[in-house]
């Protein structure tokens, strides 16, 4: 068995097959940019797309995923031809969002996805969008103007 | 490899020359009782650091970079950038020019903690003097070097300037091996050395300046490294059976079926301390293998709620008119109550809480016989060293803890016990092995805020003047929370606990005043958690203000003021301008209402805070809207970090009020993940405004926890506003504002 992660098919040793997506990713595949926080889907650190909707990587079987294409924070940016950073990732540059910074990938991941299917959302959107994300931290303030600023700039293109 | 042979070799060349190896490996504690201090096993590091400290920090490279070797641990406090931005300052640089590294413990002395907000207010003097001594010392080099008087050779960007316009950069000046300070560097006196931190505050090139974090980039693209995502080539997987009750005891255990799993290496059990792990060839295996355990254990705590909230019950001592340490008694009561024309007695009361980080802790190991290696994030890597070097009966010198940046520190993460059980686990089987807590294990095994129950006895003279302030509270000790109960029952007798007493005396001018208190141990851990008693102690006091104010008809903006001795310029200063900012005073629509409250953090930090709340009846619920901030922390170093602290502390100061609460049911945590134990989410989070005053002639005054404890008050004082009904219980929400027993 085979799974996409970031463009690349990555084969997945038996054992492997019925863990989470999340410990695959990180234990076996050894991108460690997707975060455990809590392991019971609420939290949001463990977010990813599969096929270009974000989902909570915990909660996912790898024997799940099939033929989608998984993207991790580490692969965010190949999405974007123009540079190292994907849209999003500048917009939380501009505002210096993070502070521990541990929830922070898993934010990036939901709100690129957000942003790709409402490429120019309100405030409220943007609040009830994010809502699922935990930072203990307490950056919600800077990461709804990232996520307005993104959106602002423009780049994201709704590719649905 | 090579280079940091290097290092270690300056290192113990500096600590022979300079004496300091041996006052490097002596913990100085605050307990100077001796018969205590030889009981303790190992205790969190507490000096606080001296001038000198700053010469073991700064290094100048040979490819002209500036080592820092930051003695503050990284939680996302960002108090590591300010303290580049001092080096940065002293030395001249840009902020590419420094390397900024969390040293290991063999790297640098032993340094304190990393608590209280003191990031810049306590590091700023070391680190400005030992960077300015580098400086000079390298001004020295380059002298000889030309063959020029040193006064020829002046500052430039990253080195110096000759005469002719010459310019030599400091890594011509560093042959190959690191350019260390040495004790005989030190100048003949300290207020010889020019200190450009302190001197040239109307030209600094760097400090007040919004530098991004180093880290920054690495964070967003997933690469910052934390303790987490650490891993060795051939290393295994643990998992310790966690006692299901604080304090239960393993009577018998049987592993047979947990070894006979296929991938499970070994079950490391050792009785006598209580400890049964798994080491395994993968992580998969590890909760089955713990669920295959069959264990008995001895229950001995099956304490509950209704009880702790019985030991902590301020009433039970004010009928016993017993409490242990006296803050403050001044005046005469019984004759200011004589005069108080408004008197308010009330109680109020917060929850136990977690620190809820979002990055559960966790530890690498790996013990040989000469050599224990330690990868993990902790706000304190000596104690961790002291630690692992007890629970695997080895030498403190053979440890060596390297530090990670943490996912959220707030004051739970002076230990970090996933380290030391990963070091027995790797002991016992002489591979690197690594363990990681999940959440529920993070929820029930770490230390909790102790709750606080307070009863004020207070009134209002019919200038408007306070007559009386009799304070009353009941809580646990926090400082010294996580020593053994043996020790600390001994210590009791001898100590309050300052932590637990924090921020308790009010600002405000009070002839006749008294404040008690009883810090009482209880079977539940307790250790620090964000402003220790600050908040809890804040929310009784700023309530009590706002009670005064409206039984006395007085605006409670106009009752703070008033009540303000002279001397508190600062506080009246962030009030007044939080008004300001805020439109203070203006008609508010139904159903909506601002609150205000202040404090003074640790003494030195001035914060006032409006909250705007407002109750969507329909939707059963009680919003907070918006809150205004004005902080006045001295010289700020890095604005926008000292923003993004306020924010969090914002942020932390709704989830108090709203949201928060541990409780203990059979001797056990009752909220194990983040549906039950829950913290503020987005979609609740108010809008924020700060305003920093910067006073640049004043010094930098602590942040990281400063703008938290009057938060919550004025959300209370808010719904006051709003609906007439006083919240003195915490947290609050939409039921227990509008049932009855909300007051
Ligand atoms: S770890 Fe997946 S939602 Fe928290
Ligand atoms: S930045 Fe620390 S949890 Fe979000």
């Amino acid at each position: 068995m085979n799974i996409e992660i970031n463009g690349k098919p990555i084969s997945v040793s038996k054992d492997f097959e019925d863990a989470t997506l999340l410990d695959f990713i990180r234990d076996f595949a050894g991108l460690k940019g997707t975060k455990f926080g809590c392991g019971m889907g609420l939290c949001g650190a463990c977010t990813v797309h599969i096929d270009d909707v974000a989902a909570r990587s915990c909660q996912v079987l790898v024997e799940e995923v099939g033929d989608q294409s998984v993207t991790t924070i580490e692969g965010l940016a190949m999405a974007d031809p123009a540079g190292s950073f994907h849209p999003v990732q500048q917009a939380w540059i501009e505002e210096s969002v993070p502070q521990c910074g541990y929830c922070q990938p898993g934010q990036i991941m939901t709100a690129a996805a957000f942003l790709n299917r409402n490429p120019n959302p309100s405030n409220k959107e943007i609040k009830q969008a994010m809502n699922g994300n935990l930072c203990r931290c307490g950056t919600y303030e800077r990461i709804r103007k990232a996520v307005a600023r993104a959106a602002r700039e423009g780049k994201i293109n709704a590719r649905n | 490899m090579l280079e940091t042979d290097a290092i270690s070799m300056s290192r113990r060349r500096f600590l022979k020359k300079s004496g300091w190896l041996a006052a490097g490996v002596t913990v100085v504690t605050a307990l100077s009782y001796p018969l205590i201090r030889s009981a303790i096993p190992a205790l969190p590091t507490r000096n606080d650091p001296l001038p000198e400290d700053g010469f073991a920090w700064v290094q100048a490279l040979s490819d002209g970079h500036i080592r820092f070797f930051c003695p503050r641990m990284e939680m996302g406090q960002g108090s590591p950038l300010g303290l580049c931005q001092i080096v940065a300052e002293e030395l001249n640089l840009s902020q590419s020019e420094i390397e900024c590294v969390l040293p290991d413990t063999n790297q640098v002395p032993h340094f304190k903690m990393t608590v209280g907000s003191e990031g810049i207010a306590k590091y700023f003097e070391p680190v400005s003097f030992g960077a300015a001594q580098l400086r000079e010392k390298l001004r020295s080099i380059a002298a000889k070097k030309a063959g020029l008087p040193r006064e020829k050779v002046e500052d430039s960007l990253g080195g110096f300037l000759l005469p002719l316009g010459r310019q030599i950069g400091y890594g011509a000046l560093v042959p190959s091996e690191p350019l260390v300070l040495f004790a005989d560097d030190y100048p003949s006196s300290r207020k010889a050395l020019p200190r450009y931190a302190l001197l040239r505050r109307d030209k600094y090139q760097a400090i007040g300046q919004s530098w991004k974090h180093h880290e920054l980039e690495a964070i967003v693209t997933g690469q910052t490294v934390y303790a987490r995502d650490v891993s060795l080539p051939d290393m295994m997987f643990g998992q310790v059976l966690q006692p299901p009750t604080f304090g239960s005891l393993i009577k018998s255990v049987d592993v047979r079926a947990a070894e006979a799993l296929a991938g499970v290496l070994e079950v490391v059990i050792n009785k006598e301390k209580n400890f049964i792990g798994i080491v395994a060839d993968s992580p998969l295996v590890l909760p089955e293998a713990i669920g295959a355990i069959n264990v008995h254990w001895e229950i001995s705590e099956e304490l509950n709620q209704d009880q702790l909230d019985a030991s902590l019950d301020v009433d039970e001592f004010r009928a016993r008119d017993e409490f242990e340490h006296i803050l403050a008694s001044d005046g005469d009561i019984g004759a200011g109550k004589l005069r108080s024309q408004n008197a308010v007695a009330a109680r109020y009361d917060t929850s136990f809480a977690a620190h809820a980080a979002i990055e559960p802790r966790s530890g690498l190991a790996w013990v040989r016989k000469n050599k224990v290696e330690i990868w993990c994030g902790s706000q304190d890597p000596f104690f961790v060293q002291q630690r692992v070097a007890k629970a695997i009966d080895r030498r403190v010198d053979d440890v060596i803890v390297h530090s990670h940046r943490m996912g959220g520190g707030f004051g739970g993460r002076i230990v970090c016990q996933a380290s030391e059980e990963a070091a027995i686990l790797s002991a016992a089987t002489g591979r690197p092995v690594r363990v990681q807590w999940d959440r529920e294990t993070e929820f029930q095994n770490n230390y909790f805020q102790p709750s606080f129950s307070h009863h004020i006895n207070a009134g209002v003279t019919d200038e408007g003047t306070i007559s009386h302030w009799q304070h009353d509270f009941v809580s646990s000790p926090i400082l010294t929370g996580l020593v053994p109960p043996a020790i600390g029952w001994v210590l009791d007798k001898v100590m309050a606990d300052e932590g637990t007493a924090r921020g308790s005396l009010p600002q405000y001018q009070m002839t006749n005043r008294q404040v008690r208190y009883s810090d009482i141990r209880t079977p539940i851990p307790i250790g620090a958690w964000r402003g220790l008693g600050s908040a809890p102690n804040t929310f009784a006091i700023e309530s009590m203000m706002d009670e005064l104010a409206s039984k006395s008809g007085i605006d409670p903006l106009k009752f703070r003021l008033q009540n303000l001795p002279s001397t508190s310029e600062r506080l009246a200063a962030v009030l007044h301008r939080v008004a300001e900012i805020s439109g203070w005073g203006r008609h508010s629509p139904k159903n909506t209402g601002y609150g205000i409250a202040c404090s003074v953090y640790k003494n030195v930090t001035a914060v006032a805070i409006v909250a705007k709340v407002h109750i969507d009846h329909d939707a059963s619920e009680l919003q907070v809207n918006k809150i205004w901030c004005v902080q006045d922390s001295g010289l700020v170093i890095n604005p926008d970090q000292v923003k993004n602290q306020i924010m969090g502390n914002i942020v932390w100061g709704c989830s108090m009020a709203l949201k928060e609460r541990i409780t203990f049911e059979a001797g056990a945590v009752e909220q194990r993940n983040f549906h039950t134990y829950e913290i503020l989410r987005h979609g609740e989070s108010p809008e924020i405004i700060i305003t920093l005053i910067n006073p640049t002639n004043a010094q930098s005054t602590a942040v990281g926890e400063a703008a938290f404890a009057p938060v919550a008050p004025a959300i209370a004082n808010a719904v006051f506003a709003a609906t007439g009904k006083r919240v003195r219980r915490l947290p609050m929400n939409f039921d227990n504002v509008f049932s009855n027993s909300g007051s």
